[in-house]
This record gives structure tokens, C-alpha cells and sequence, in this order.
């Protein structure tokens, strides 16, 4: 819907009582539109949703039109549905889409005008999450580090992990941030006085290691690649384990010739000889191998590999699957090849100092000469470092305290030591980990106002960045012109073309599409010994660089539902049946498969939704609902017994019902029915994407079976023609990605009472042909984004 | 603010007063309020479950006598020095890591996750495991909530596998003894070092580690005068939660000074670089990191596993060279029974370890191991025949009171194992009626 709410009232009107619907815009109106409305309600809603039925726990017999903003959370329930296309349900009388999009149209314009006033605003207290302390750290001290060790992951809602509800304190959580902060300072700061540590990174036992790993050098085979954090100058050890088999035996074991290379930012080290340096008959622990090499403090990358001999996949005589590493019963592994198990990294032994790390570089902004000119130069490190830290101006009082642990730590000891101590304090304190809004004395309690410009900077960078405001963005703040709307305009620009906006593929879409959960998602090995974790992460990958692109080159988010472009790799494009593909490397492939396009045709999606050992039409129906539609169905009812299983092997099995005639049992009883014929036409479209997203034509011995009718009327015989299907709703996208931004942008839960701002943001989107930019612009220039309301006493 | 002046004499004090620190622990800390912290007067238990794979050589594990008057047989000989506080528990069985109807094979793919759980896992090798949540953890839940750590989790074999470990069972099954509920196993940490700085912080040395730990207390000082000036600036229902916050604060202050005391012990212990290479040591220094974690109280409940099912591990420092689970299946041969016996009665006597640190380590009014429970044992009988009765089982430790030891209790013939873990419950003060295949208590 391109038209403004207001110019449809009278046309609406018009329509429903002429009872013609191909007559044009622009007739007087003889009836008002709420009594049109009331009319429409009772022709095609009230049957199901009447006081004493209630079905689905509304009823609208009663609710009057005239009020509609009085009544906002069921009417807005009641717009979502429509606009999605899901009511009034299949099989029941409906009327022509013009029509309902002509009294959706008309609910809107009623809501959208009795909503003037700010009911919530962005949350006020908002504790930085993992990832964020993570890119707040990067962005602070220039040091790259996993935070997953560190700190625990955050709990989320309404699908995200940045939730300021959700994002709860405890003692014990507190306890790791200060740990952390602890840690941090020292790595950041480099410790002379270092003594070894261990960290082992570890290949997924799923890994492939027959061909070339994208970042090791060409020309190798498998292995692994790691990026490690040195605390000192110092000599390390790097030890190598094979991938074993669950027996403790290694893979490869016989294989001849075979050497291994370590190497340093790129620089070989060591090439080891397999057949003379590795014991590895029977039973008898392998040694693994180890190499001692000086290396400098701060970030290095170590790369493992197989220098290759040859074509890899040849040297498996017996290699029918496309992952290598198989271990099915006691000592049965297909390939013949070595394969790295894990990089285990030990040191420093003797640690001789510290290099001029990057994260050095950044902190000590000054060097002070002579003990004399340490105060000062310490005053100048503290304020830089907390100014960025709280994202603010940085007062007496903050230097004061943070200036006080610089002595305490200088006090007998180093002036870096002094440093590191009140880095401690600026990570630990609570003007970083908390992003809180200070609230103006002047106004009453329950109004408005307008947040500061040095807030909406953090709010701003937290949005698109994850992270704290650079620089820039906080002298803009600093200086009071971010609030101006063409600064502001410029800031997002110039943000979402920062490298750091890789945050929002990373945290927004890797939620909003369930990448994140990809690395859980085991498909049973039986049913797809294909599936590899090289193919897990060209999912992941692909989806990433989809989504990035639409944002990198600002294109309608429309595409994301029928964009005619992937990106992919060699085993991708087999995967997906895509010829002419070759390398490790993504590429840009322009798509001539119409099942492919956009989301709905990737592998991350499918196989997020699916279960181990089948697909599953509900689940991928249900996502489509949720992340697509923007219209989640309820929870199941208590007690609804779950789908029969059928027999242990699968719907491959002749004689067991499939899925579909399970589900059709299933959708007999009437507590199920009424979302389930949703959800399941839409899965069932899906169907010719297996388990792991490729294409079949069979599910077991059965013909794969993709046709249905969704709930307006549209017959589907597969992944195209849903997509076409869904594409009339693109509208209702749009929302769904506007609501979901927003959640993430805010931090908060979208209510009905936003939804308002939803559209609004929409119809501006609409006017810049759905751009990613005008989206964001819309929710970064809306009032929640921009407004707060005092609290109550 | 805080004072920089107050501090330096205060650890100066510290370093110099040895003998005040070596005091019984609880006695230099009585802040803990909660209603389950331990006193003198009112000890509370730690529970430690051990879990050894492939089964043992019965007819040397089980005393010929029962009751009180019993001989240590050869496999148990070591630990004649600590009869006094030892149960064996004999006669027991762990049906659920046999075959179910139809099925043949799995037994090790299915031993580990049987062994706390009493309960047969969900056939299958992908992420849809489902087991049940083990006894260690609803001990945790229990006496482990008021404790920086509710449980420590430690193994000694690499884990790092995935997917599926042998007759369609998923690996998670093999990997860990512990699941916080049926669908979440809970890692083994192997690293020493990692299981050291999660317990005491990081630092080279005990001194350095005690320094991070005042410089820790000044910052969260030094914050409480953030959290009030913020206070004035925020709205009333942040500063709610800021008050909170500030509780926290104090709380972890709380476990910082706990933590403090403990670190002083903790110099017994250097921190461990990595993880040694000699099986003696890891397992010895896994068993010393309990003991200071117990003593601490750090944690109150652990879990360990010598090794994973199949493992083919050698363990020189029993003289006996034959790998792990090869040696398990001995045929029947005289003299391969008793290089068997030779690996079984290796493993127990690193058990002596734990029990002799935990009894010259004083806890209140008596010693750690006065106020512990240890279970160990396997969830094989003879490793040859991969079956699950009778069981290798024994408990140790006084419990607070709760457990006599110096006994062999001889139950009937394939009393489930989940009887015994259902007692040891109870024993802790956790009411539950039943676990996995459990049909009641047994009385021990």
C-alpha cells in the first residue's frame, strides 16, 4: 500500500456499499467509515469472532469503530492479520484483497491518528551485551579478542540478545565483567612479566579437510587458520594434534608422504614429515608435534596446513560422501588423508618484553620522558581513553577516581602499570558497562522530552554498530549538531558505510535468521553424510554476504525475498547444483534457478528450520510467519500430543506415513487446525528442500509432494511460486523488517502501540524504493529513537 | 574514594602473617548470611562423583565378607589408610547402559551419560540428545547456589568430539557425566590451569593473584561512589535497579575477601601451565584443584571423569603398558585379567590422593572429608563382556555425619545403581522420590 491512510477512507466506503469493486477512487462517501467498517466486520469476521465464540481469544462484535484508538491492541492484532494475507482463513468466506486492503487501509489511518502521543520510549538502563563489550573493547584498545571465554552469553527476547529487560545483573555475572576487564587491560597493556599460558583451538570433528581453506596459503590442503592474542615478546610453543576418531586413533594414519606446515602471519616455520616424525600404529599414543618459535606481543595469525600433493579427493579410493571424516562403528573412517584436529598454543617461556602492538599504539597517546612528566602525560592516557569509554565528556570527578588508581598502580611499580590499573577502572566502572539516560530535573514526571545529543550518539552507534560512538561521531555530539536532521542523515551514512555496520549482519541478521543457531544444528549423519561443517559455514557465509550487500549497497529489502543473487563457493554451488564454480573463495553469482532467490532458497534458512533427521513444514512455516509475515502463531495448547515418529529410519522408510499425512492426522484436531493450515501449505512448499537445503525431487521412495493453497486462495506448487505468492505481501515485509529493526534498534519489545512508527517508518521507505538506508534513517528519526518520557516516582 | 595508603600496609600485614592465614578457613570468614552457608556448627556437605570407564576385574574389587569386618581386596588394597570412612557398595547395576529391546551393541557409547542420570539416552546422533539431569547437578541446585560456582565439571581426555561417537549415539553422551537438565550436558574442563584462574583468578603467583584481588575490591569501592553520583542523575526506577546492582557489588566484595583467604592457601598449588602430559599428574592436580575449590568454597560439588568410554590411553605409572580399553577386553586370559586388575587398582590409588588431602585439610570442626561425599565407580561390571552388573561402587567420606564408613554392603543381585544415587540425595538433604530407574532408596 503506496497510498496514504486518508485518501482510502472514501473510497472504502464507496466500495463496500456499491458492492462493485472495479469502479475507481474518488466517489463521495454516503455512509461513514466506521459504519462501512462495522459492515465489513460482520460480513466476513464476526461469525468466528463474536463474543460468545471468541475465537483465537478475540472477539470484535462488540468493539466499537468509531473509537478504534480506544481499542488499539485488538485492532492492531486485527491489521496484522489482514495485512498478512492469513484472515479471514481458508475456506471461509472472503472478501477481494482491494477490499480488505481497503479496510486495513482505513483501521490504520484511525490508529496512526490517535496515536500522537509517546507511550514508550527507548529503555533507560541498558547493560552492554557480549558482543558489544566485545566491539567496545576492539573499538577502545585495538585488541581483537574472544569474548566467548570471558564473558557468558546473554539471555535474550523478542529474538535478540541486546533486550535492556532482558539484560540482567547479577553478583556472579558482575564478577566475569570485572575478570574480564582485568584481563583485558593486561593483554591490551602487554606483560613483560607474562608466564605460559595454553589456549587450544580445535577443527570441528565435522570438518573436511580434502581441499583448500580460504585464507592458507594456495596450494595446501585442510587445515586450520587461527588469529592468536601474545601477551609478550617471548618464545611460544605450537603444538599440533591430528583429528582422531572417537577410538583415539588418528585419521590417515596410513597415509604416505604427507607433510605439514606451520606457519606465522603467512611465513613458514616448520614443515613436518608425517611418515618419519609421527608415530602412528594402533594403539600407542600419538606424540603430537610441536614446534618452539620467538614471536612479538599482540596479534598473529598461525596457519596449519597440509602442503597438497595432490587432487586430495583422489587419494580417498573409498570417499562416496562429500565429508571426509566418517566414523561410523568402532575403527571405520573413510578417509585416507590427515586431517588437523586442534592448534594448541603455549607461552610465553621467557618472555622478553613487549612489542609496539597496535593496542599499545593506541593507548599511549603520549610517552612520557622523565618521571617528571608522567602525571601529566597519565592525565592525558586516562581522559582519552575514559572519554571514549563513557561516550561522553569526561568530568573532574571521573578523572579524579580513575587518576587515583593510576597511582596506586604506579605507586612501586611502572608507569605502565599505573596505566593498566585504571584501565581496570574505566572497564569496570559503570559509565561503561551501562548505557543509562540521565533524566532532565525541569520536567514533570510522565513527560517527554528529547534525549541529549552525547545519548543519541551511543544509541546511534550501539544501533549500527554495536559498539561505542568513534570520534567523530562524538565530537558531532559534543558540539550539539548531531540532533540536526541533515548531520544526522550524514552520520548514518557515513556509519552504515563503516566496516563496524558488519555488526548488524552480524548480531541483527544473524538473529532475525537464525545463522547463530546454525553451529548447534547437527543433522543426523546416517540420513546426510554429506553434510560437512565446511557446508555449515558456507551457509552461514552466504547469508551474511546476501544480507550485507542489501545493506552495503543500500538496496530494497524486498530482494531479500526474490533478489536474483547469492554468493558462493565451490562446495556451495555443488551443494546447490550451480555449475562452473571452482575455489574456496565467495563469489557474486547471479541466479537462474527460480527456487533459489532470496531468502527462502538458502541453506542457512532451511536448514535452521529443520530437524536432524527430516524437514520439518512446520517449523519452516512458522519462521516464515515470524520473520517474514511479521505474525507468529501462539504456542501450541497444553497437552496436544506431538507429531508420531516414525519408524527409526525415517520417512525413508516405504510402508511409514510421511510427513505431510502425519501432519494432515495432526491438523485434525481442531486446537490444532486453525494455525497449523498457516503454517504447514507454507512448509509444504518447501519440501523439495531437504533436511540440509538441497534439492530433491523424492523424500525417500515417495515423490516429494510441494503443492498447496496458502490461506488466501493462492495455489503453491513450490519454492517459486511461494515466494511469488509471499511477494503480494512484500508490504507486510517491509513491516516485519521495520518492527524487527526497531526491536533491535530500541532494545526494547515493538508493541501495538508502535506500530504507528512501523508504518510510518514504511511509508517513507516507500517513497526511497524500501532502501536499507531509509529504514534505518526512519527508526534513527523516530520518536522512540529519540525521545525519552520521565520516569514516575 | 579509596585510600591508597590503607592498602599497602594491609597486604604487607598479610605476607607476614602466615599463621593467621592458615587458619581454619571459616573462621576468617563470617559475612556469608545465607541461610545454607557453613558453619562450625552446622557444616554443609560437598559431594564429589567420580566416573572411571570399561568396568574392573570384580572378583579382585569385591571384599569376600560383608559388613564391617571385610578385607580390602587387591583392586581397593591402597586404601586401607582411609577404611574407616569407605563404604563398598556391591551388588548393583546400571540397566539402562544395556541394549534396549531390539538394539545391540552402544554399551560404551551409552556407560557415561547413564552413570549420574540413571536414565537410558535418546537413540540418536543428532542435536536432539535427551538424557535426564543428572544427581550432581540437583545437588548444585541445592548446596551449590550460594557458591561463586554451583558445580565444577573436570575430565581428563580431550572431549572434542562431535556428532556421532559409535552405534548412532551422539558424542555429548560420551564427552560428560553432568547434564544441568535432560537436554544440556555441561562440558568437562580439562585444562588445569583454565579450572585454577576460574577458581582463583589470574596471576603468576599467589602474591600477585592476592595484589589483583585487593585492586579488584578498590575498583568495586571506588564504583559504589559511581553508582551514587549516577543515582542522582537517573530515573527512580533505574535507581532501583542500580540498587541492586549495588548489592551486587557488595556481594561480590563479599566473595573477593573469601576468595582473598583462599588465594593465600592456594600457594600450595602453582598455577599449572597447560595441561601436564603425565596422566599421574593431571589427575592428581584435577583432584588437588577440588580439594582447594571445596575448601574455599568455591564450589561445593564436582564431577570427574578419569577418561572416556574407548579410550586408549596408557598409563605408564602403573607398570603396565597395555592401552585402556584394549586391555578391558581381556578374554578371560589369567594374565591379561591381571594386567587389568594392575590398571584398576592404578586408578584407585590415585583416589588415596583426593581422600588423603581432603582428610588433612580442616573444615570447620572436623575435616573436609568428614563433611564429603565421593562417589566413584563405573557403569561396566566386566569390561570384557560389556555388562552392567555387578557394579564397581564406593562411597566415601563422613557426609556431616550422615555416612559411616568401614562397611561393605552387599545388596541383592541388580539393585539398580540409581538406588544408590537416590540415597546419596537424600543423604545431602535433597528431597526427591526418585531418579531414572530408581525404585527407592537404598539404606546406606
Amino acid at each position: 500500500m503506496k497510498v496514504r491512510p486518508g485518501l482510502l477512507l472514501p473510497a472504502f466506503a464507496w466500495i463496500l456499499v456499491s458492492g462493485c469493486f472495479s469502479s475507481a477512487v474518488g466517489a463521495p462517501a454516503p455512509q461513514s467509515g466506521a459504519a462501512t467498517a462495522r459492515t465489513f466486520l460482520d460480513q466476513y469476521c464476526t461469525g468466528c469472532h463474536n463474543d460468545k465464540a471468541k475465537v483465537g481469544g478475540l472477539s470484535l462484535q462488540s468493539l466499537d469503530v468509531s473509537l478504534v484508538s480506544h481499542n488499539a491492541q485488538s485492532w492492531e492484532k486485527v491489521v496484522k492479520k489482514l495485512r498478512a494475507g492469513l484472515m479471514p482463513p481458508s475456506g471461509a468466506h472472503r472478501p477481494e484483497l482491494s477490499s480488505i486492503n481497503a479496510f486495513s487501509g482505513w483501521l490504520e489511518g484511525e490508529l496512526d491518528r490517535g496515536s500522537a502521543k509517546l507511550v514508550a520510549a527507548a529503555p533507560t538502563m541498558h547493560r552492554l551485551n557480549r558482543a558489544e563489550y566485545a566491539n567496545a573493547v576492539r573499538d577502545l584498545l585495538g585488541l581483537e579478542v574472544d569474548t566467548t571465554t570471558l564473558l557468558p552469553a546473554d539471555d535474550s527476547s523478542y529474538g535478540f540478545d541486546n533486550m535492556a529487560g532482558t539484560l540482567g545483573v547479577s553478583a556472579a555475572l558482575m564478577e566475569r565483567y570485572l575478570a574480564a576487564g582485568a584481563k583485558l587491560s593486561r593483554l591490551a597493556i602487554g606483560n613483560a612479566n607474562a608466564v605460559p599460558s595454553q589456549k587450544t583451538y580445535s577443527a570441528p570433528a565435522d570438518m573436511t579437510q580434502n581441499y583448500h581453506v580460504e585464507g592458507l596459503p594456495f596450494g595446501t590442503r585442510g587445515g586450520l587458520l587461527i588469529r592468536h592474542q601474545f601477551p609478550a615478546d617471548g618464545e611460544y610453543a605450537i603444538r599440533v594434534d591430528f583429528l582422531r576418531d572417537y577410538n583415539g586413533s588418528m585419521f590417515g594414519a596410513n597415509a604416505k608422504g604427507e607433510r605439514l606446515e606451520v606457519s606465522v602471519n603467512g611465513e613458514r616455520i616448520r614443515l613436518f614429515d608425517i611418515d618419519t616424525e609421527v608415530i602412528k600404529a594402533g594403539f600407542v599414543e600419538t606424540k603430537p608435534l610441536e614446534v618452539r618459535v620467538p614471536l612479538k606481543a599482540g596479534l598473529q595469525s598461525i596457519g596449519v596446513t597440509f602442503p597438497a600433493r595432490n587432487y586430495g579427493p583422489v587419494e580417498d579410493s573409498f570417499q562416496p560422501f562429500e565429508r571426509s571424516v566418517i566414523t561410523l562403528t568402532l575403527g571405520k573412517d573413510w578417509t585416507v588423508l590427515p586431517h588437523v584436529g586442534s592448534v594448541t598454543v603455549t607461552g610465553p617461556f621467557q618472555a622478553s618484553g613487549i612489542a609496539d602492538t597496535p593496542s599499545r599504539q593506541r593507548i599511549f597517546s603520549c610517552r612520557p620522558a622523565s618521571a617528571q612528566q608522567e602525571p601529566a602525560c597519565a592525565r592525558t592516557i586516562v581522559s582519552t581513553l575514559a572519554r571514549r569509554a563513557f561516550r561522553r565528556p569526561v568530568t573532574d570527578e571521573d578523572l579524579e577516581s580513575v587518576m587515583s588508581f593510576y597511582e596506586f598502580g604506579r605507586a612501586g611499580k611502572s608507569f605502565e602499570s599505573g596505566i593498566e590499573l585504571a584501565l581496570r577502572r574505566i572497564l569496570a566502572s559503570p559509565d561503561f558497562v551501562f548505557r543509562l539516560q540521565s533524566e532532565p530535573s525541569s520536567i514533570k514526571a510522565g513527560a517527554t522530552y528529547r534525549i541529549s545529543d552525547i545519548q543519541l550518539a551511543s544509541r546511534l552507534s550501539f544501533f549500527l554498530w554495536s559498539s561505542i560512538p568513534d570520534d567523530e561521531l562524538l565530537r558531532v555530539a559534543e558540539r550539539g549538531r548531531l540532533r540536526q536532521p541533515t548531520v544526522l542523515e550524514q552520520q548514518v551514512r557515513r556509519m552504515l558505510a563503516d566496516p563496524r555496520a558488519e555488526a548488524l549482519v552480524s548480531n541483527f541478521g544473524g538473529q532475525w535468521l537464525y545463522l547463530r543457531n546454525l553451529p548447534s544444528i547437527v543433522p543426523a549423519l546416517n540420513e546426510f553424510p554429506d553434510f560437512d561443517d565446511n557446508l555449515r559455514q558456507s551457509f552461514r557465509r552466504e547469508t551474511e554476504m546476501f544480507l550485507g550487500s542489501i545493506i552495503r549497497e543500500d538496496r530494497s529489502i524486498h530482494e531479500l525475498l526474490n533478489g536474483n543473487y547469492t554468493f558462493v563457493n565451490e562446495r556451495l554451488a555443488r551443494h546447490y547444483g550451480i555449475p562452473n564454480v571452482y575455489g574456496s573463495q565467495f563469489r557474486r553469482v547471479t541466479l537462474t534457478d527460480e527456487s533459489r532467490r532470496g531468502l527462502l532458497g538458502q541453506g542457512s534458512v532451511l536448514l535452521a528450520t529443520s530437524y536432524a533427521t527430516r524437514t520439518s513444514p512446520v517449523l519452516r512455516g512458522k519462521w516464515i510467519l515470524e520473520n517474514i509475515l511479521g505474525t507468529p502463531p501462539p504456542e501450541p495448547p497444553p497437552n496436544v500430543p506431538a507429531l508420531k515418529e516414525s519408524t527409526a529410519a525415517g520417512s525413508a522408510a516405504a510402508d511409514s506415513p510421511s510427513v505431510r499425512q502425519r501432519l494432515e492426522e495432526h491438523r485434525a484436531n481442531p486446537s490444532c487446525s486453525s494455525c497449523h493450515r498457516m503454517m504447514d501449505p507454507i512448509g509444504f512448499a518447501l519440501e523439495n528442500f531437504d533436511a540440509v537445503g538441497k534439492w530433491r525431487s523424492k523424500d525417500g521412495r515417495t515423490a516429494v509432494d510441494a503443492s498447496g493453497v496458502l490461506v488466501d486462495g493462492t495455489k503453491v506448487t513450490g519454492p517459486a511460486s511461494l515466494r511469488q505468492g509471499l511477494m503480494r505481501y512484500s508490504e507486510q515485509f517491509s513491516r516485519t523488517v521495520a518492527e524487527k529493526l526497531l526491536t533491535y534498534g530500541l532494545g526494547r519489545g515493538v508493541e501495538y502501540y508502535d506500530m504507528p512508527v512501523v508504518r510510518s517508518i514504511v511509508r517513507d521507505a516507500a517513497r526511497n524504493d524500501y532502501r536499507f538506508s531509509s529504514f534505518i534513517l526512519g527508526i534513527v528519526q523516530s520518536q522512540p529513537f529519540q525521545m525519552a518520557v520521565k520516569q514516575q516516582q | 574514594m579509596f585510600l591508597t595508603k590503607r592498602h599497602i600496609p594491609r597486604r604487607t600485614f598479610l605476607r607476614g602473617a602466615g599463621a593467621a592465614v592458615a587458619l581454619p578457613f571459616l573462621e576468617s570468614m563470617l559475612p556469608a548470611q545465607t541461610p545454607l552457608a557453613s558453619s562450625a556448627a552446622n557444616p554443609v556437605s560437598r559431594a564429589s562423583f567420580i566416573y572411571i570407564p570399561h568396568g574392573a576385574i570384580m572378583s579382585q574389587w569385591t571384599p569376600a565378607q560383608q559388613g564391617t569386618r571385610f578385607d580390602l581386596p587387591p583392586i581397593l588394597q591402597s586404601l586401607e589408610p582411609f577404611r574407616d570412612q569407605l563404604t563398598v557398595v556391591s551388588g548393583l547395576e546400571a540397566a539402562m547402559a544395556g541394549p534396549a529391546t531390539g538394539e545391540s551393541g552402544g554399551d560404551h557409547s551409552r556407560s557415561a551419560a547413564v552413570f549420574l542420570s540413571g536414565a537410558r539416552p535418546k537413540h540418536t546422533a543428532g542435536s536432539d540428545v535427551y538424557l535426564g539431569t543428572t544427581v550432581d547437578q540437583l545437588v548444585a541446585r541445592k548446596i551449590g547456589q550460594d557458591t561463586p560456582l554451583p558445580s565444577l565439571e573436570l575430565g581428563i581426555e580431550d572431549v572434542g568430539y562431535t556428532g556421532i561417537c559409535g552405534y548412532g549415539y551422539s558424542c555429548s553422551y560420551l564427552n560428560t557425566i553432568s547434564w544441568e537438565t535432560p537436554t544440556k550436558p555441561l562440558p568437562m574442563e580439562i585444562n588445569p590451569q583454565v579450572v585454577f584462574e576460574r577458581l582463583f583468578g589470574d596471576g603468576a603467583t599467589a602474591e600477585e593473584r592476592i595484589e589483583r584481588k585487593k585492586q579488584d575490591r578498590s575498583i568495586l569501592d571506588s564504583i559504589t561512589h559511581d553508582v551514587a553520583r549516577l543515582k542522582k542523575q537517573i530515573g527512580p526506577s533505574d535507581r532501583n535497579r542500580l540498587t541492586d546492582y549495588l548489592d551486587d557489588i557488595r556481594e561480590i566484595e563479599r566473595r573477593l575477601k573469601l576468595a582473598e583467604t583462599a588465594g593465600a592457601d592456594s600457594t600450595q598449588a602453582e598455577t599449572p601451565i597447560g595441561i601436564p602430559q603425565s596422566f599421574d599428574e593431571h589427575v592428581k592436580l584435577m583432584y588437588d584443584l577440588q580439594v582447594l575449590a571445596f575448601k574455599a568454597e568455591i564450589t561445593r560439588v564436582s564431577t570427574f571423569m578419569y577418561s572416556r568410554d574407548n579410550s586408549n590411553r596408557t598409563f605408564p605409572a602403573s607398570g603396565v603398558t597395555a592401552p585402556f580399553h584394549g586391555a578391558s577386553h581381556h578374554s578371560n586370559r589369567p594374565e591379561a585379567i591381571a594386567t587389568y586388575a594392575r590398571i584398576n587398582a592404578y586408578h584407585i590409588s590415585l583416589l588415596g590422593h583426593f581422600l588423603e588431602r581432603l582428610r588433612s585439610t580442616p573444615d570447620g570442626d572436623g575435616t573436609l572429608l568428614d563433611h564429603s561425599l565421593v562417589v566413584l565407580g563405573s557403569t561396566m561390571s566386566n569390561g570384557n563382556e560389556h555388562d552392567h552388573a555387578p557394579l564397581p561402587m564406593l562411597i566415601a567420606g563422613g557426609v556431616s555425619g550422615q555416612l559411616r564408613g568401614g562397611r561393605h554392603l552387599q545388596f541383592p543381585a541388580r539393585t539398580p545403581l540409581s538406588n544408590l544415587m537416590l540415597a546419596c540425595l537424600h543423604k545431602l538433604g535433597i528431597e526427591k522420590e526418585s531418579i531414572g530407574d530408581s525404585t527407592g532408596a537404598l539404606d546406606i
